[in-house]
């Protein structure tokens, strides 16, 4: 339904600032996560571009329009809060039907509408209830047919799932790509929650102290990470990072010795995902660490090991048990690997090493 | 395992002893001045008091016969009625304004509508006097309705805003993006979701109101608009001194709507009581 | 509203899409934006203004007249010159802070008891309201219940005379101590429930855990109470106090009927040393002076204690 665009904005309170210029552009019926951290603007920009708030500089373009100055509820922009916000003094009808009245959509449309965005939450029995009287779930659905039911240009969603228990945030969390496919409208979706922002999200942008780390599909968030920042956020556990020194296409560091290409030098992370870490026999060995912890998961085990002053973690297949001390040797998958520049964090980029063997 | 004994100071005996004798210090005169309402005149000034009188309706045959009584139970209902609809079309406004935005002295302002709380009514008896006769109000139920209005002000607001505070800024936002405008934001979503609050301002108002002393012995004259409050003082017979069954009876037919009033709102009183500091 | 109205580009609405017509972008002036909260406020703050400001303003200045019926003679700062030498008007503030300061102390300290007894209490629950009776009487009632009880009726002296305390009957109106007493009485009867309500709902309002970590430690219920709980409650203390503080310096209902001054004005408060100064001496002037400097006390009150008690007690 519409392109967003933001166009150097900046959002300062007082001394503070919350974002600092950003430019941000969202695609047609894109499904854009905003993830990060508590604290590092994600909300803001989300509220910006509601008309919430109001940038102190820059630009926020909805449709090809400038907005900045269109009250929020001119903007055609439904949101859904983390709280559902639902009016507790109304039925979950009237809740629904408040957009509608509010735009002056002529009655005899309003309680097809309505119903039909309750049945597309499946919500279709519970209409007569006082919000009070639903459960986190339901409440939760209510909060997404109010936001359907006028089909406006742009969905916000601000951490919607976090109320909820871990087993419906997954299944809502199915619902909401599905409605959000089937409808095609542009959605801009704010979490913390990594594994929600890899499956919902056409692009993700990684935000941190109010600033855009990167902006990428998942597979490129997660595969091809831009910085230490979003290497060490995304992933869970997240990729291992250890600083140590580059020359002569070998990176040491205290326990760890690995091949690394010519382009890279000087004081270095390294930077291996526990899911391409093998546990391997002696020779292979890139890192030699005793175990610091086993859990196993029933899926798989993650081992931790200890190397110098490090802690690092490994996959290891499902049946793998090892005891508190073991020493254990472990080797990676060299084209997996990510270096980056020890002194900024910023990813080096270089031709990808590849085993001659 | 530790031995099982009751910890000190858990000693029920001295509890309810303490508890008891208050609660008789509170009931005891009430139900003693219940019975004055009830017994004929004589019984009531004596050399040595008359603890069990005779049952007599005569303080209502008096009331009803030679006091304008329903005149001033009217001026009551209508100037503390007229007082709590005026606070609270002024005071949900500014409560909003007080909680939900951010401007240049607002917490000056709200502080300023607090400390009006704390003016004596004896220092602005004079000039509000001076007022009301200047602007022919004297003596009318009218002016006792502004000026019950303007004492019960700071309270209404303070006690809606402590409400308003309570509500999520989220469902605001909700409504903004929905298409809803500040004014209607007030009226459909914020009033009420704070209607408890609304309705614990407006008794606590409304009592206060029916209390009120020094402003109504200035501005009522006759009956036209004395109150039941400030009537009480004028039941003197002349030289027969001050008629107490009338007192007496006219202190319950008070006493009863407060109650009822009261029993509304129990669980937000003392909440209402200091004015929001209090969430019990 | 003041807008700039412009027309939506991005309407261009799907027949089934639920948007009935071409959509104006409404666009407010940041100024109007800026004003609207001040607009809200603006009704209830001159309203007060009018009974505050005005009055202040009108009391400041006919404190330097000297009022006569219709006629207003200025006398420059003579009203105030013979305030600070009238020894009624100093009386009466002395004996506003010694009543006031005896019936708040009391209050205090019964409510406190009182609390302490009754906030585990869950029998006490249901009958709280009992304890409130008092506070639900007309000031102006509860003032004739104590004149009969005290004087009119000598009921207390026959109560007293029944114990065996006093012989014959006590003149409440002639002795000072006793007269003060009997405003002591009717203020701390009709009010400790104040308190007391308070207290309660505070001490029940606050965290549990904490009383309870206290008592697994070992603490008995008074230490728990005295260490514990009342710093707890302390900023609602505050606030409850002032609040009651601020209606026990101002009292008058009770002197009008109990006592009107009696003996010799000892028992006269400020608020009726004013109200007798300006209706029944007609000393508009005089009193309007006395009226400024009982303004200045309470803004000064205001500032020091109220602000800050309210501020502690919001949560």
């Amino acid at each position: 339904m519409a392109r967003i665009e933001l166009k150097d904005v900046v959002k300062r309170y007082g001394g503070f600032t919350g974002v600092r210029r950003m430019d941000l552009d969202i695609a047609d019926e894109e499904f854009l996560v905003l993830l990060g951290p508590s604290g590092c603007g994600k909300t803001t920009t989300m509220r910006m571009i509601a008309g919430l708030e109001v940038p102190s500089e820059g630009e926020v373009v909805i449709g090809g329009e400038v907005v900045n100055e269109v009250d929020a509820r001119d903007r055609d922009v439904a949101m859904v809060f983390q709280g559902y916000a639902l009016y507790p003094n109304m039925s979950i009808y009237e809740n629904i039907r408040f957009p509608l009245r509010m735009r002056g959509i002529p009655k005899a449309d309003q309680d097809r509408l309505i119903r039909r965005a309750a049945e597309m939450v499946e919500l279709g029995d519970f209409l007569d209830r006082k919000p009070g009287a639903l459960s986190g779930g339901q409440r939760q659905r209510a909060a997404l047919a109010r936001a359907v039911v006028r089909q406006p240009q742009v969905f916000l969603m601000d951490e919607p799932l976090s109320n909820l228990d871990a087993k419906l945030r997954s299944s809502m969390r199915v619902q909401i790509k599905h409605l959000q496919r089937q409808l095609k409208i542009t959605t801009v979706y704010v979490t913390h929650d990594q594994i929600e922002a890899m499956t919902l999200a056409d692009r993700i942008v990684i935000m941190e102290k109010g600033a855009i780390r990167q902006i990428g599909t998942p597979d490129e968030i997660y595969s091809d990470p831009a910085d230490t920042f979003v290497a060490g956020f995304i992933g869970a556990p997240p990729m291992n990072l250890v600083e140590g020194l580059a020359e002569n296409g070998r990176f040491a560091a205290p326990g760890l010795v690995v091949a690394c290409p010519g382009g890279v030098s000087g004081r270095v992370t390294l930077g291996v995902r526990p899911e391409d870490c093998h546990v391997v026999g002696e020779g292979l060995a890139a890192l030699e660490g005793r175990v610091y912890g086993v859990e196993p998961t029933g899926e798989t085990t993650y081992l931790t090991l200890r190397t110098g002053e490090t802690l690092f973690e490994v996959k290891a297949a499902r049946d793998a048990r090892f005891n508190l001390g073991d020493l254990v040797r472990i080797g990676f998958d060299p084209d997996r690997l990510c270096y980056f520049d020890t002194e900024t964090g910023a990813r080096l980029r270089v031709q990808p090493y590849r085993s001659v063997a | 395992m530790a031995k099982r004994r009751k910890s000190k100071g858990d000693n029920l005996v001295l509890r309810y002893l303490v508890l008891g004798s208050w609660a008789l210090f509170c009931l005891v005169p009430i139900v003693w001045f219940l019975s004055i309402g009830f017994r004929p005149r004589t019984e009531i000034i004596t050399p040595t008091p008359i603890y069990w009188p005779t049952f007599s309706l005569d303080a209502w045959r008096l009331l009803l016969a030679d006091w304008p009584i329903f005149d001033y139970l009217r001026n009551s209902v209508l100037a503390v009625t007229g007082s709590v609809v005026i606070d609270l079309i002024l005071g949900i406004p500014a409560a909003y304004s007080l909680t939900r935005y951010e401007y240049r002295g607002r917490d000056d302002i709200g502080f300023y509508i607090l400390s009006t709380r704390m003016m004596a009514p004896a220092i602005v008896a004079i000039p509000i006097f001076f007022l009301f006769r200047n602007l022919g109000l004297l003596d009318s139920v009218f002016a006792l309705m502004l000026i019950y209005a303007a004492v019960n002000l700071s309270i209404v607001v303070w006690i809606i805003r402590s409400y308003m505070l309570d509500i999520p800024k989220e469902l605001e936002d909700a409504a903004r993006t929905d298409g809803a405008g500040d004014l209607r934001i007030l009226w459909e979503i914020i009033i009420p979701a704070c209607l408890p609050g609304i309705i614990t301002a407006s008794v606590i108002a409304a009592i206060f109101a029916i209390n009120e002393f020094l402003f109504t012995l200035l501005i009522a004259s006759t009956k036209n608009a004395y109150t039941m409050s400030v009537a009480l003082a004028n039941f003197t017979g002349g030289s027969d001194g001050v008629i107490y069954n009338a007192i007496a009876l006219v202190s319950f037919l008070a006493f009863l709507p407060i109650l009822v009033l009261i029993v509304l709102i129990q669980k937000h009183l003392s909440r209402g009581l200091t004015m929001g500091a209090v969430k019990g | 509203m003041a807008a700039i109205d412009q027309t939506g580009g991005a309407a261009q609405a799907a027949p089934d899409r639920a948007r009935p017509r071409e959509k104006t972008l409404r666009r407010r002036s940041p100024a109007l934006r800026r004003a609207f909260p001040y607009l809200l406020v603006a009704p209830a703050v001159i309203y007060l203004l009018g009974i505050t400001l005005y009055p202040g303003a009108y009391a400041v200045y006919q404190s330097f007249y000297l009022v006569r019926f219709t006629e207003w003679i200025p006398v420059g700062f003579d009203n105030y010159v013979e305030l600070a030498g009238d020894a009624e008007f100093w009386q009466a503030m002395l004996n506003t802070l010694l009543i006031g300061g005896i019936a708040l102390t009391v209050e205090c300290v019964i409510a406190m008891a009182l609390a302490f007894f009754a906030y585990r209490d869950a029998l006490i629950r249901g009958w709280r309201i009992a304890f409130l009776m008092p506070m639900l009487f007309m000031p102006s009632a509860v003032a004739f219940i104590w004149k009969l009880a005290f004087n009119d009726g000598r009921v207390i002296s026959d109560l007293l005379r029944k114990l065996g305390l006093i012989e014959g009957n006590l003149d409440f109106l002639g002795n000072i101590w006793l007269a003060r007493t009997t405003l002591i009485v009717a203020d701390v009867w009709q009010w400790t429930p104040f308190l007391f309500i308070i207290f309660v709902a505070a001490l029940q309002s606050q965290d549990q855990e904490v009383e309870e970590a206290a008592r697994l430690d070992g603490a008995s219920w008074p230490a728990i109470f005295w260490n514990i709980s009342l710093p707890m409650i302390r900023p609602v203390i505050a606030v409850a106090v002032v609040l009651r503080g601020i209606d026990i310096m101002t009292m008058f209902t009770n002197v009008f009927i109990l006592t009107k001054g009696t003996p010799g004005g000892m028992t006269e408060t400020i608020s009726y040393f004013i109200y007798r100064q300006g209706f029944q001496t007609f000393n508009f002037g005089y009193a309007s002076a006395a009226a400024v400097v009982m303004l200045v006390i309470t803004i000064l009150a205001a500032q020091l204690v109220v602000k800050r008690a309210f501020k502690s007690g919001k949560t």
